[in-house]
């Protein structure tokens, strides 16, 4: 006798689910939404009461938690999902955990969970282990079952990041894990409590296996009690519809759902075939050294992707070709890839009135096994697989923009690329006390490319979460007391550009107080030094790299005694480097995430981020547009006169008759230097033939070689010997 | 003939089109639910209008770039131009003209700020240009021997027939196939 409805057991009703989509093209089966059809209102009232608690259980389960990642910069989800596992329904926050939570249940029924260790009303279960469905062992779920007289319908989840992670690097954020022994903290699938409340045993395990434990209690007890009220709410919606009502009521939002999404894509986009590619960096030479060999090397991450939008509106996306799986930190599952490819979904096509799973009913995904995200090594290392399953966020952005401009919907464009750097903490305080922290400011807060009508907004969003907030510097400063923030700003030039340019970048300038005994930063890059993107839309250029400076041994104290200004962003601080106003010992820049930077007092770290692409020529760009940008400062007179072809005056003014005749002579050297592209390929093909490649290319093309589908197109592009092999 | 959907006029998406619209006019077009059924009407209208030539324009797929239908059939993509690159069917950056910076110096003329560069060891950028007007037409930082990344192949006649429900004339099943790869093998025999 099962715990779910009609005596089913859990595995019985998650099998069904899928059985029962794959043989009627209906989630659940429902040809017909009756509760929906009968009485929308009522149906309407039901949802939003739904959506109501899990936005209650945040907002005052949040006050529990001393994290400011979960506190003011809105890193933390409720949700409640239905026997089976889809979310129904959730509150605002990190919104991309309803297309993973799912798997989670899939996996604790596959584990035979409800024989062994049992499911029974006020358990509280934990995972973030990726390969049980959690994307990232950042990303904690606690979630306890709801049961209505004996029979499981529901659960309720409790979701957040955390500070620190346990790993090789501090923070949440490490960007170098040869192994899932090096991730950190990693707990598959557990029953951690009873009673609504988890046991004393489980707080040793933050206490002991991660750096920041108070923060990590705090966050756990966050989620549990989140968990347990709603749960509370849940059951007063059952009492007032009844438990048939909620039953069907549950699936229904998602048949539904998935009907709003396939008429969308049918009524904004254009059948299709679409690509998508990034390519980054990860780095590790030098930085593992020997205890990990097949760690010591350096990798140029391909990822393409090849978007079909299919007569039905259904998308498929088939990512053949991606990098092999690795001894580094960005390998995923398929939870992973879901949850935070669905960042890109939501805001392109996938808001409904409640964000729920109904997406996984209308999208489906190739990740070839041994590829990145398909690993086949039960240890792979995956504490940063959002670092590039975040690069995929933006395939929905790229292949859906393209879609809907073609078919005239120009409103419905929203432009973004790989974003944010983030920074991880340790050290050891005068007085001997340990601690660690984290920040997220410039993941927080973006800017978006530009739209084909209009320059990008700056610090208009965030990636990971659509209800973000930049968060306070002052809550920042005190808990972590050795990052006083002095410089937050947007920074001039630093964009992608084009007729319309890219939102400008963000920039932050810290400098290191007292530290006392130690210091290190771990700072993880979205970027991986080959530029933002691999394509530019609608000829403008694509955004450009992150850009992450360390300037050690400086004289800022001394400015400081003297009552001088400081310099507020990396731009100033190569600045003042050069004019000799500020002095440092050694200099430290990186366009990719860094390995741990020991740090002392008087140290400037600033970093930079989401330094988006813009649309169109250059040569296009409205001449009123380019003298906004130099009387706010936004753009130098010098990128004016080089990209836009902009000559202006010591007012900031275009001279338009300088201008239009230096327009006409940039042209006329793209004519003088451009090549036919036949011509064009003959060289290229020379090169590939030959093998000219640099040794990290090399090694990619090999790597990516061995899959069918890219060998396909490599071959057939560059008409290369069948035997042609890297 | 159906009426216009006039909740977005033609000369409202007229200005959206060339940049000039408010942005909260704008974001009241964001927020129509259902959206105007026959903007794809009025977008071809609007975009027919602004062209100097007369062959039917089937979509839009780039800022200057369009698959018309050809008179003596076939479709090809065409920049507002008049200049044509040949069959849709083909990644039409084949047909531009190209441009590869290879250096920091090169990139440096259009990546404004130094320290973001990107590293000219690993990639270059290409920018491909319309070979009749040398507007810029697309942008890409890739290694060294990375094939053109094809943007968009639409489905025409699924789109036409099945989305719109006006099906194209010239229809046939080997419209939705892709012949990009045939530019290079011919190109590899004339060598």
């Amino acid at each position: 006798m099962g715990i779910c409805y009609q005596g089913k057991t859990l595995k019985e009703v998650v099998r069904e689910r899928e059985r029962l989509f794959k043989d009627t093209g209906y989630a659940y089966g429902l040809e017909k939404l009756e509760l929906v059809e009968s009485d929308p209102a009522k149906f309407m009232r039901f949802q939003m009461r739904l959506v109501a608690a899990c936005i209650n259980a945040r907002e005052t389960a949040k006050l529990i938690s001393a994290n400011p990642m979960s506190l003011v910069q809105g890193e933390l989800l409720f949700l409640l999902a239905n026997p089976e596992g889809d979310v129904t329904s959730a509150s605002y926050g990190l919104a991309g955990h309803i297309q993973s939570f799912p798997f989670i249940i899939r996996s604790i029924a596959d584990l035979g969970f409800e024989e062994d260790p049992g499911i029974n009303e006020g358990d509280v279960f934990f995972n973030n282990d990726a390969r049980y469905g959690a994307p990232h062992n950042a990303d904690c779920y606690n979630w306890v079952p709801i049961f209505y007289k004996g029979e499981l319908i529901g659960w309720t989840v409790g979701l957040n990041h955390i500070t620190d992670v346990g790993g090789l690097q501090p923070g949440g954020l490490g960007v170098i894990s040869p192994s899932v022994f090096t991730d950190g903290f990693t707990v598959p699938p557990t029953k951690i409590g009873a009673n609504f409340k988890a046991h004393k045993w489980w707080e040793l395990h933050w206490k002991r296996r991660t750096r920041t434990e108070a923060f990590n209690v705090l966050d756990d007890k966050m989620r549990v009690a989140g968990a347990v009220a709603l749960q509370k709410r849940v059951m007063e919606v059952v009492e007032e519809f009844g438990i048939d009502y909620f039953r069907r009521g549950l699936r229904e939002i998602i048949e539904r759902e998935r009907r709003v999404l396939i008429q969308r894509i049918k009524t904004q986009a254009v059948p299709g075939i679409y690509h998508y590619l990034n390519i980054s960096m990860v780095k590790y030479k030098g930085v593992v050294g020997k205890l990990f060999a097949g760690s010591n090397r350096d990798w140029i991450i391909h990822e393409p992707a090849e978007v079909h939008i299919r007569p039905d509106g259904s998308l498929h996306m088939d990512l053949e070709g991606m990098t092999s799986e690795g001894d580094f930190h960005c390998n995923a599952y398929e939870p992973a890839v879901r949850m935070l490819t669905s960042l890109g979904a939501w805001p392109m096509f996938a808001y409904t009135s409640t964000i729920n799973s109904s997406i996984q009913y209308m999208t489906t995904w190739n990740l070839p096994p041994g590829s990145m995200f398909n690993p086949q090594n039960p240890f792979a290392a995956t504490v940063m697989s959002l670092a590039e399953v975040g690069k995929y966020v933006f395939m929905f952005h790229t292949v859906l923009n393209y879609a809907f401009f073609a078919r005239g919907y120009l409103e419905e464009y929203l432009g973004r690329e790989p974003d944010g750097v983030g920074y991880g903490l340790s050290g050891v305080m005068k007085d001997g006390f340990r601690w660690a922290g984290g920040d997220m400011t410039l993941i927080t807060c973006c800017s978006c490319k530009a739209f084909p009508y209009r320059d990008g907004v700056a610090a208009a969003f965030c990636s990971p979460n659509p209800a973000p907030d930049m968060g306070e510097a002052e809550l920042g400063e005190f808990l972590q007391p050795t990052q006083l923030n002095i410089g937050r700003k947007l920074v001039p030039n630093y964009c992608g550009h084009g007729k319309y340019r890219g939102g400008l970048g963000i920039g932050m300038c810290q400098m290191i107080v007292d530290p006392g005994q130690s210091l290190t930063a771990a700072v993880f890059a979205s970027s991986g030094g080959m530029g933002r993107a691999a394509t530019g839309m609608g000829g403008g250029y694509p955004g450009i790299n992150d850009v992450v400076v360390f300037a050690h041994d400086t004289n800022m104290r001394e400015l400081l005694k003297e009552g001088k200004s400081y310099p507020r962003d990396f731009l100033e601080v190569r600045k003042w480097l050069a004019e000799g106003r500020l002095k440092a010992g050694s200099v430290e820049v990186y366009n990719t995430a860094t390995p741990n930077i020991p740090c002392k007092d008087g140290d400037i770290f600033a970093s930079a981020s989401t330094a988006m692409g813009g649309w169109g020529d250059p040569l296009e760009r409205d001449y009123a547009l380019v003298e906004d940008d130099l009387h706010y400062g936004w753009m130098t007179p010098d990128a004016a006169r080089t990209v836009y072809g902009a000559v202006t005056d010591e007012k900031g003014k275009v001279k338009v008759a300088e201008s239009n005749k230096l327009r006409q002579q940039i042209r006329k050297r793209r004519q003088e230097r451009s090549v036919d592209a036949r011509e064009w390929w003959r060289e290229e093909r020379q090169k590939v033939t030959k093998k000219e490649f640099p040794e990290d290319v090399y090694n990619m093309y090999a790597d990516c070689l061995k899959y069918g589908k890219f060998r396909r197109e490599f071959m057939g592009m560059w008409q290369l010997p069948e035997d042609y092999k890297l | 003939m159906e009426p216009r959907d006039e909740r977005v006029s033609k000369e409202h998406l007229k200005l959206l089109v060339e940049g000039n619209l408010a942005w909260e006019e704008v974001k009241k077009m964001l927020r129509l639910r259902p959206k105007d059924r026959d903007r794809f009407w009025k977008y071809l209208e609007i975009l027919q209008e602004r062209v100097p030539w007369k062959d039917k324009i089937l979509l839009r797929i780039s800022d200057h770039l369009y698959i018309v239908a050809k008179k003596g059939g076939g479709r090809v993509v065409k920049c507002d131009c008049g200049h044509e690159f040949g069959d849709y069917r083909a990644n039409w950056k084949l047909s531009c003209r190209v441009y590869v910076r290879k250096t920091r110096e090169e990139m440096a003329e259009v990546v404004s700020v130094e320290e973001a560069l990107p590293n000219a060891n690993l990639v270059e950028m290409r920018e491909f240009y319309c070979p009749g007007c040398f507007a810029l037409l697309a942008v890409e930082v890739v290694p060294v021997g990375y094939p053109p990344v094809s943007e968009m192949f639409p489905d025409l006649d699924t789109f036409y027939r099945e989305w719109l429900g006006k099906p194209l004339e010239d229809e046939r099943p080997d419209w939705f196939q892709d012949r990009t790869l045939d530019i290079p093998a011919n190109w590899a025999k004339e060598a």
